[in-house]
């Protein structure tokens, strides 16, 4: 899988890259706007890091300029700049996700996976976390690669969970991925399949587990060893 | 105590004071020798008019001898008892002619001439009071040739003079001091209003502060006197904003540039093969993480107030809030939960400076918790909003200096900069809420932040919208 890499700091570029590769992504890295628009181009990466701050210009504008041209490749935003107002500019702008400078690494190559296992995303259809995992396609969850049959309400919040892997879902945005407008919804719902699904990943031995944030939502994360 | 100097306007009506009162006294003074002055030369006229009647009534006889047939009121008001009023006359040069009492004739006897003026004298001893008598002795023709006549009168000047001079005096008493407190009245009043400029002048230069120095004070309506300091004291707050900038943009800029090596320093770290020495120096990487981070936020607040006007849902900020540091507290073995999170409390503020402020909190609260425990955020609907642990608490006498810039409590980690209580209660206070500690039920301690004093908040709670504002 390519990546294109813009950042200008050279030391940060060649921690990327070599992480990256490490990671088994093949990594092309540019250190200005002039070149990521002449490598954009001519390849289809599946995925982009963006430094905000270039030399040659903002990262911003870059960003708007792809999106216009109608480029879909995933980009994962890297900045020093951490006011909302810079933040959330670039989500406006058409970042899929951002990262604060400094970042560690390991967080880096998650949220780059994370792009990747988007619906059309590179990465397709097989969600891991420890030995649980999920296929988008075929909706079958395995732990220890053996099949664990749980119910289609139960699959979905495991499926949400294991796609923000490591951050907090809230509890209002699984009611409303998982139930419609004309459900009835009560309002333990929720923590009652969490309970559940949460007692059968145990059961089956998975090394993830879901952890609860009261009044907020829950997380699934690998188990310590 | 420190005695407070003297206000220009005590000085300038004390001083006031002071001249009124010698002023006043002066003139007091020169009108009562005048007015005494006026009564002496009375009553010498009434004494030389007297000589004269008594001339008048000086007549020669047949046989020479001059006698003398006083009118029977004169002669009445020289024989009334007590002898006040006493004349004598004598032939110039010659023998007494007549005398009211035997006593002066024989005094006047022995008289020299008087000159062209009438010549005045003192006596005492005569009559039957021991009164002074105070007369002239004046040389004057008549019917029976040149005569001296002499009158006196007891006492200084006469009952109705002195009476007239009494009324004077009381008039004076009275009059004066209601006299000098009226125009000392006016006078400072006049200088009150003389220095309103100055007042106002104060009460600006009093708004100054370090999150307001682009205030200067207006010259407008000043006394040309006060201009120059005004225009001075204007330029030296010219100064020390440029000072306050520089050093503004200069934390803001070494924050910021700090930040590009420390994150090569971390990645690097990252991509090394775990050791527990790299465990060490990664813990001493992400301190001096979290300290620039705080200086960069500690010098973004200080370089611009945030703008507190904006209708923020507290619930929403505390949930995301709780959310993005949910994975740091349960990677440490703590949870983070949060009460009355699920339906809006909407305040006046800003909500990323909100979320700064309830960050630090939380933030200081898993640094503090024991593991397993968790840290539970609550919000309610009057606006308040507190984040409890279960650690060591922090004690009444560091509960002060907690706030302080750089305090540090005996943290178990030995993390920290000691810059996130500070920050949040800046924030606080531009809200114009407050926070405090206590402790917990059971241990450990309870950060409030406060948003009551923030406007509006109970009206607000009350209009419900029924879409969220976040």
């Amino acid at each position: 899988m390519r990546l294109l890499v813009i950042e200008d700091e050279p030391r940060i570029a060649e921690i990327l890259r070599e992480a990256l590769e490490h990671a088994e992504f093949t990594v092309d890295a540019v250190a200005n706007c002039g070149d990521a628009r002449a490598a954009v181009d001519v390849t289809a990466y599946d995925a982009v890091v963006l430094d905000l701050g270039l030399p040659d210009g903002d990262g911003i504008v870059l960003l708007r300029e792809l999106r216009r041209a109608g480029n879909q490749v995933p980009i994962l935003v890297l900045t020093a700049r951490d006011a909302v107002e810079d933040r959330v500019g670039g989500l406006d702008a058409g970042a899929d996700d951002y990262l604060v400078k400094p970042f560690a690494m390991a967080e880096v190559i998650a949220r780059v996976k994370a792009l990747l296992r988007r619906p059309g995303g590179a990465l397709g259809a097989q969600l891991t976390v420890g030995n649980l995992s999920f296929d988008t396609i075929g909706r079958d969850v395995r732990i220890a690669n053996r099949v664990v049959l749980l119910p289609r309400r139960e699959t979905a919040i495991l499926e949400h969970l294991m796609r923000r892997v490591g951050r907090v879902v809230p509890k209002s945005v699984l009611e409303e991925k998982l139930y419609g407008f004309d459900d009835e919804l009560e309002s333990n719902a929720i923590p009652v399949h969490v309970h559940h699904l949460r007692r059968k990943l145990l059961d089956a031995g998975a090394s993830a587990e879901i952890h609860t944030v009261r009044g907020v939502g829950y997380l699934l994360n690998e188990m310590k060893a | 105590m420190r005695l407070r100097a003297p206000s220009l306007q005590l000085r300038l009506a004390l001083r006031l004071a002071l001249i009124y009162l010698l002023a006043t006294a002066v003139a007091a003074g020169i009108l009562v020798y005048r007015a005494l002055d006026t009564a002496g030369s009375l009553n010498d006229r009434e004494l030389a008019a007297r000589a004269d009647d008594i001339a008048a009534s000086v007549s020669m006889t047949n046989a020479s001898v001059p006698r003398i047939d006083l009118p029977p009121s004169i002669a009445k008001a020289y024989e009334a008892a007590g002898n006040t009023d006493v004349y004598a006359v004598r032939r110039a040069n010659g023998p007494v002619i007549a005398a009211s009492s035997a006593a002066f004739g024989e005094q006047v006897k022995a008289w020299p001439a008087p000159g062209d003026d009438p010549s005045y004298f003192r006596l005492s001893g005569i009559g039957s009071t021991n009164e002074t008598y105070y007369g002239l002795t004046v040389a004057l023709d008549s019917a029976a040739g040149p005569i001296w006549v002499s009158v006196a009168h007891a006492g200084e000047a006469s009952a109705l003079v002195r009476s007239v001079l009494w009324d004077f005096e009381n008039d004076l008493a009275w009059g004066l001091p209601v006299f000098v407190v009226l125009t000392l009245a006016a006078g400072v009043f006049v200088i009150r209003r003389g220095l309103k400029p100055l007042r106002e002048v104060s009460r600006q230069a009093a708004a100054i502060g370090p999150t307001t120095t682009s205030v200067r004070l207006a010259t407008g309506h000043l006394p040309s006197e006060i201009t120059p300091l005004v225009g001075a004291v204007n330029r030296a707050f010219d100064r020390l904003e440029d000072g306050f900038a520089l050093q503004r943009h200069f934390t803001a800029n070494a924050a910021h540039e700090l930040r590009t090596p420390l994150a090569i320093v971390t990645a690097a770290l990252d991509a090394m093969d775990e050791t527990p020495e790299l465990a060490k120096l990664k813990a001493d990487v992400a301190r001096m993480n979290r300290l620039v981070d705080q200086l960069l936020r500690v010098a973004r607040l200080d370089a611009l107030t945030p703008d507190v006007s904006a209708t923020v849902d507290l619930s929403a900020v505390a949930v995301d809030v709780v959310a993005m540091l949910a994975p740091w507290a349960i990677a440490r073995g703590r949870s983070i939960g949060c009460s009355g999170c699920d339906s809006p409390v909407l305040i006046r503020g800003n909500a990323p400076a909100i979320a700064d402020a309830i960050r630090n909190l939380v933030e200081n609260a898993v640094t503090y918790a024991p593991a397993g425990d968790e840290v539970s955020v609550a919000v309610d609907r009057k606006g308040r909003l507190s984040v409890a642990d279960h650690g060591p608490g922090i004690p009444l006498s560091d509960r002060e200096r907690a706030f302080e810039r750089f305090w540090r409590g005996p943290s178990p980690s030995g993390q920290g900069a000691g810059l996130g209580l500070a920050i949040t209660r800046e924030i606080m206070r531009i809200h114009g809420g407050d926070v405090r500690i206590d402790d917990n039920v059971g241990g450990g301690a309870v950060l409030t932040l406060d948003f009551a004093g923030a406007t509006n908040v109970s009206r607000l709670v009350d209009k419900r919208p029924s879409a969220s504002l976040l």
